[in-house]
């Protein structure tokens, strides 16, 4: 059973070995004479001021969250999908049924201004 | 062979979620719940379910923790202040009564009054298809709910969030 | 094979780490994320009971704790924010009173 993803463990560990091993090797092999010129975070340009803790606007909340309920869409319409020919007219009923009632929830939002870039 | 895998995948799994309680940055302890979250998609595999293991990885690793990320950096200015607790004896109290429950546990799994009947060889009941002709049978009425429920969960999260649009924009 | 007592085992310690750090973080994005962490466990659980007894029933019912799971996030961050705004903290011992 396990061996059927042991080409995908591979592959992931492949690409996490990757990035890695040079990274890792660069850090014993390097010379390291630090001057505060070469520390500075750009060799030309301004500092960068303040902090990393920006603020995001909320709005970005809300395009994350449209896109959690459309991604939980789509781990009911993939199998859907997959057994469409074993199940018939009435599950294609069901299933529109089912988008009906999450698209108003998007017309919702929609109408609300949920969605406006600002 | 399997038992090994099992044993590090569990080990990589319990020792993220410690990682994700004990780390005082928000970003690191969501960063150590997406590899705890990888850890129980790998055991899925494991238990034959190939299945609920994607469905693991695209909604909790990737939508879920997408939105926790979301509102940290939202709420960012909070970072970088100490978190003072104003129940100090609640620590060990916790970890006693968790140890506790741990060994309750284990005593009841392993010392059972009745046997557990072994495993059977399984079928392949994690495929898709079969998934679907029982969710759209005998689960067909929870499906529909679930998207009332999901509509509800947008429409409460808009109006929560959107409360205070006359006067500024947060 | 693994036999289905290791994964409730494991369940079992996973779910007890998501109460301790319920019980212990002060900061409500941990707490959730702990609450995320015991919904998993529940999950693991169900998925091996569902190999056990070879049914599918217990894989769907994973799929709608999943579900549940999203929109509970959904409204729950939303909220977190909301008192963030008026509270100017995420701390659970400063949020104690029910007025905004």
């Amino acid at each position: 059973m396990l061996s059927n993803y042991a080409f995908i463990g591979i592959f992931a560990i492949a690409a996490i070995t990757f990035p890695l091993l040079p990274l890792i090797l660069s850090r014993f092999i390097r010379p390291r004479r630090p001057t505060p010129i070469k520390l500075s975070t750009y060799e030309c340009g301004l500092e960068a001021m303040g902090d990393i803790w920006v603020q995001f606007k909320v709005q970005y909340y809300l395009y994350a969250l449209a896109f959690v309920v459309f991604d939980i869409e789509t781990i009911y319409l993939y199998p859907w999908a997959v057994a469409y020919g074993q199940l018939g007219l009435f599950a294609l009923i069901e299933m529109a049924i089912f988008l009906l009632i999450l698209v108003a929830g998007l017309v919702y939002a929609w109408r609300k201004g949920a969605l406006e870039w600002i | 062979m399997e038992i090994a895998f099992f044993i590090i995948t569990a080990l990589l799994t319990i020792g993220a979620a410690v990682a994700m309680v004990l780390s005082h940055n928000a970003v690191h302890s969501a960063l150590w719940l997406v590899l705890n979250f990888f850890g129980v998609a790998v055991l899925y595999l494991l238990l034959n379910a190939p299945f609920l293991a994607m469905v693991q990885i695209t909604v909790y690793a990737g939508a879920i923790m997408v939105l926790f990320l979301f509102v940290i950096m939202l709420l960012g200015s909070e970072q970088g202040q100490e978190e003072v607790n104003g129940l100090p004896w609640q620590t060990p109290v916790a970890l006693v009564m968790g140890l506790l429950l741990v060994v309750m546990a284990g005593y009841a799994l392993f010392f059972p009054g009745t046997p557990v009947p072994t495993t059977q060889t399984p079928n392949e009941i994690g495929a898709p298809d079969i998934l679907a002709r029982k969710l759209f049978s005998t689960y067909l009425l929870p499906f529909e709910i679930t998207s009332v429920l999901l509509l509800v969960a947008l429409i409460g999260a808009v109006v929560l969030t959107m409360k205070s649009r006359e006067g500024d924009r947060v | 094979m693994v036999p289905t007592e290791y994964y409730v085992l494991l369940s079992t310690v996973l779910f007890t780490i998501g109460v301790i750090g319920v019980l212990t973080r002060r900061s409500a994005l941990v707490v959730f994320m702990s609450v995320e962490l015991m919904l998993n466990s529940a999950n693991l659980a169900l998925v091996a009971f569902s190999r056990q007894w070879n049914h599918v029933d217990g894989q769907i019912l994973t799929f709608f704790v999943i579900t549940v799971a999203a929109a509970e996030v959904a409204v729950g961050l939303a909220l977190l924010v909301g008192i963030f705004r008026t509270r100017r903290t995420t701390n659970v011992d400063e949020v104690n009173t029910m007025r905004g």
